[in-house]
């Protein structure tokens, strides 16, 4: 009697502090995601040239659409190829730095620390017109060097954008890896040194291998925000002749509802969605079975 | 599970953006061939505007003090295509869109393709002030049905040429008065060391008015279908043109609207620009160094002695559907693009240049311009705008047009491709919007 009372309070309790959660939770994601499926199912009908529209159950119809439509299908390629050489190269860049700042050999670490961790704090959009004008043929104060190579042509404009994308988010992925640094007890480090290892071989075979979950962590933060790019090939848009309305799969969807046809753009979002979802979750279960965690 | 789940969460997150602020479905029911009803209101009003037109308040103003009873809000936001059509086709969708927004003549038919307009044809004001207007400007909006009208014009942009005077004189170039000689002045102007032009990429809007000009018809509409021609006989010749100055290096390609464009023409590298009315404004800010360097002359004809001239922008002022106060709404929007006080306001906020016949002669638009070496400059465009082809007809869907040309047209510019294979798979592109929104289409 007493036990299953003192249950249905606990249960009360747990209603009471998840109620909140749970109603923004609803509100904000799971109606809006729920909302975008529901769209993507129809499909507008209208008779006459300027007939009022109809909405009507379409089925697969819109994702027919998106599979045979090849401008995205290249721009996800485009973006995998992004990643696959701007992800490592930015988390190489940013545990170097982490363990730069965790080994005591720097000085000024609280300096350095806000230094590289500035960038993130300029706006992307900020962050891409800036280097627009620094990558310009005539504008830039390097112009010796931006006036022979193209760094807003066709062959090299995806990394440009890649350097601007590394250059913001660097910092904030060492933030992250040096704050799994700082929790790795300094005894390990003692008997480390007792058994005669130097700065190399902790950093190698003691801190990288301890900060594992936390650059799988930052790589599946990146992973989505590659096939996610928009602020900044937006912004280049306007300044590159080489980057096209449907350079990344998020500026096909933003070009799709322009138009507007919000029915094709919500299919478009929830295959970039399931896509997304799929590279993050293979990158995971990849991880896990190499017995990292 | 659950962070698979997160993830899931956070990457569908971009779904949103673009569809939730809409809670009914499509605006149907009423036809779009009947009137709505144009009757007062019987007390006070307050109506919402959304404008992107600078200083568009102080015009407002003007308006509000005048009239206690119809009080207008303005709401500004960035230019149609930066911005504004998103919001309103969202809002549109939602239910809860302005009683008047400014929309572009390009973009009107997308407009009314998703029900959003309001017909006026039963406000007989409205009706009655088609003679106030240029010809085309009211086959715009009414798309040259009887009886229908969908918004109020506002201004207009017929194109000439704008050409560094100075640079040709010096050089012993003669004035280009056809696209020929055009051309041959190009040859000459890159000898001197300079471009005769910057060619448009990625902006296809310059290049619908030369299309215009040489009589293209990209779209029409015969009530049953479209019939989208981007690749007709006049465009393909306006294409095949430019691509030989593209392929013979005569024209620069930087991307417009850039400080690097800018420079071009502050640094005396770019001699001419065939523009708008309101590019008079765009140059003399953006070339500050050139100032009283500049002459005007009308464009460029295929055929000597026909005076032809496209148009590049200009916009309406439409009532949305949903307006509870279409009365009070038309009335506004009428004031605001016919009486001499808010045209004269308009101009002197914006420099717009009027669709309404009246305007032309402003005193604004009468005077000497300080750049352009005090030539009356407004003359020459009052010429063109007579001089507009009135039977362009824009298509549905403009938004993705334009996109997918500019796209077709940057690849050009960067020698991967033509204009007209930009123009070609621009069209089928648009045909295939078309029919997705179940828009009928011939083709």
């Amino acid at each position: 009697m007493r036990g299953s009372r003192s249950g249905s309070r606990h249960l009360a309790a747990v209603g009471f502090f998840i109620t909140p959660f749970a109603a923004l939770f609803a509100l904000f994601y799971l109606v809006p995601i729920g909302y975008a499926v529901v769209q993507s199912l129809y499909q507008v009908k209208r008779t006459g040239t300027f007939g009022p529209a109809h909405d009507v159950f379409g089925g697969l119809v819109q994702y027919r659409r998106v599979f045979s439509d090849s401008p995205f299908w290249q721009s996800v390629e485009r973006v995998q190829l992004f990643g696959i050489v701007q992800v490592p190269v930015m988390l190489g860049l940013a545990l170097i730095l982490a363990l730069l700042l965790d080994s005591g050999l720097v000085r000024g670490k609280r300096f350095f620390r806000l230094a590289f961790f500035l960038p993130y704090a300029v706006p992307g959009v900020v962050a891409a017109i800036m280097w627009g004008y620094l990558y310009s043929p005539n504008l830039s104060p390097f112009t010796a060097f931006t006036a022979h190579v193209h760094l807003l042509g066709a062959d090299l404009v995806l990394w440009s954008i890649a350097n601007v994308v590394t250059w913001v988010y660097v910092g904030y992925n060492m933030l992250i890896i040096y704050a799994a640094l700082l929790a790795i007890p300094p005894e390990i480090y003692e008997a480390a040194r007792i058994d005669g290892a130097g700065y190399f071989r902790i950093a190698w075979s003691i801190k990288i291998p301890m900060v594992l979950p936390a650059i799988v962590l930052t790589t599946v933060f990146s992973i989505i925000g590659t096939l996610q790019l928009l602020a900044e090939p937006q912004v280049f848009r306007s300044f590159s002749s080489a980057v096209s309305s449907t350079y990344t799969p998020n500026l096909t969807v933003y070009a799709t509802s322009s138009v507007p046809n919000f029915h094709l753009a919500a299919a478009f979002s929830v295959v970039l969605a399931l896509a997304t979802f799929v590279l993050s979750f293979s990158f995971l279960k990849f991880t896990q079975r190499k017995g990292v965690q | 599970m659950r962070r698979t789940l997160a993830v899931l969460l956070l990457s569908t997150l971009s779904i949103t953006a673009c569809s939730s602020n809409s809670s009914s479905s499509s605006a149907g029911g009423s036809s779009t061939t009947a009137a709505a009803s144009c009757a007062p209101a019987s007390g006070p009003v307050t109506l919402t505007f959304t404008s992107w037109v600078p200083d568009i308040q102080k015009v407002v103003d003007i308006w509000n003090q005048a009239n206690p009873n119809i009080q207008v809000k303005v709401q500004t936001g960035p230019n149609g295509n930066g911005g504004t059509y998103q919001n309103f086709f969202n809002q549109l969708k939602a239910g809860n869109a302005p009683d008047l927004g400014q929309i572009e003549y390009d973009a009107l038919p997308s407009f009314r393709v998703q029900d959003g307009l309001t017909d006026l044809g039963s406000c007989s004001e409205v009706t009655a002030a088609k003679d106030q207007f240029v010809d085309w400007t009211w086959n715009q909006v009414s798309f040259g049905e009887q009886g229908h009208v969908y918004a109020i014009p506002q201004d207009a942009g017929p194109m000439a040429m704008f050409y560094r005077k100075d640079l040709f004189e010096k050089n012993g170039i003669k004035v280009p008065t056809t696209w020929q000689e055009y051309a041959d002045a190009a040859v000459k102007v890159k000898a001197a060391g300079g471009y005769i032009t910057n060619f448009s990429t990625g902006d296809p809007n310059q290049f619908a008015g030369f299309a215009w000009q040489a009589g293209a018809h990209w779209f029409t509409n015969d009530g049953t279908n479209w019939t989208v021609n981007l690749t007709d006989p006049a465009s393909s010749k306006v294409a095949a043109y430019w691509q030989d100055l593209i392929d013979k290096k005569l024209v620069s390609a930087v991307p417009p609207w850039t400080d690097e464009w800018n420079n071009a023409y502050n640094t005396s590298k770019d001699w001419t620009w065939v523009s708008a009315v309101w590019g008079a404004n765009t140059i003399s800010s953006g070339a500050p160094k050139t100032s009283g360097k500049w002459a005007v002359a009308p464009m460029p004809q295929w055929t000597a002695g026909e005076q032809a001239a496209g148009d590049w922008g200009g916009s309406s002022t439409a009532v949305f559907k949903g307006s509870k106060h279409p009365y009070e709404a038309a009335k506004f929007a009428l004031w605001l693009n016919t009486s001499s006080e808010a045209l004269t306001a308009l101009n002197k906020a914006a420099a717009l240049y009027p669709a309404a016949k009246a305007g032309t002669s402003l005193p604004a638009l009468s005077e000497g311009v300080p750049f352009y070496g005090n030539q009356k400059i407004y003359d020459v465009f009052a010429a063109a705008s007579a001089q507009v082809k009135p039977d362009f007809t824009w298509g549905p869907t403009m938004t993705q047009t334009y996109a997918d040309a500019g796209d077709g047209f940057k690849a050009a510019a960067s020698g991967t491709g033509t204009l007209l294979k930009a123009l070609t798979d621009a069209q089928a592109s648009t045909i295939k919007t078309l029919q997705s929104q179940s828009i009928p289409v011939k083709g």
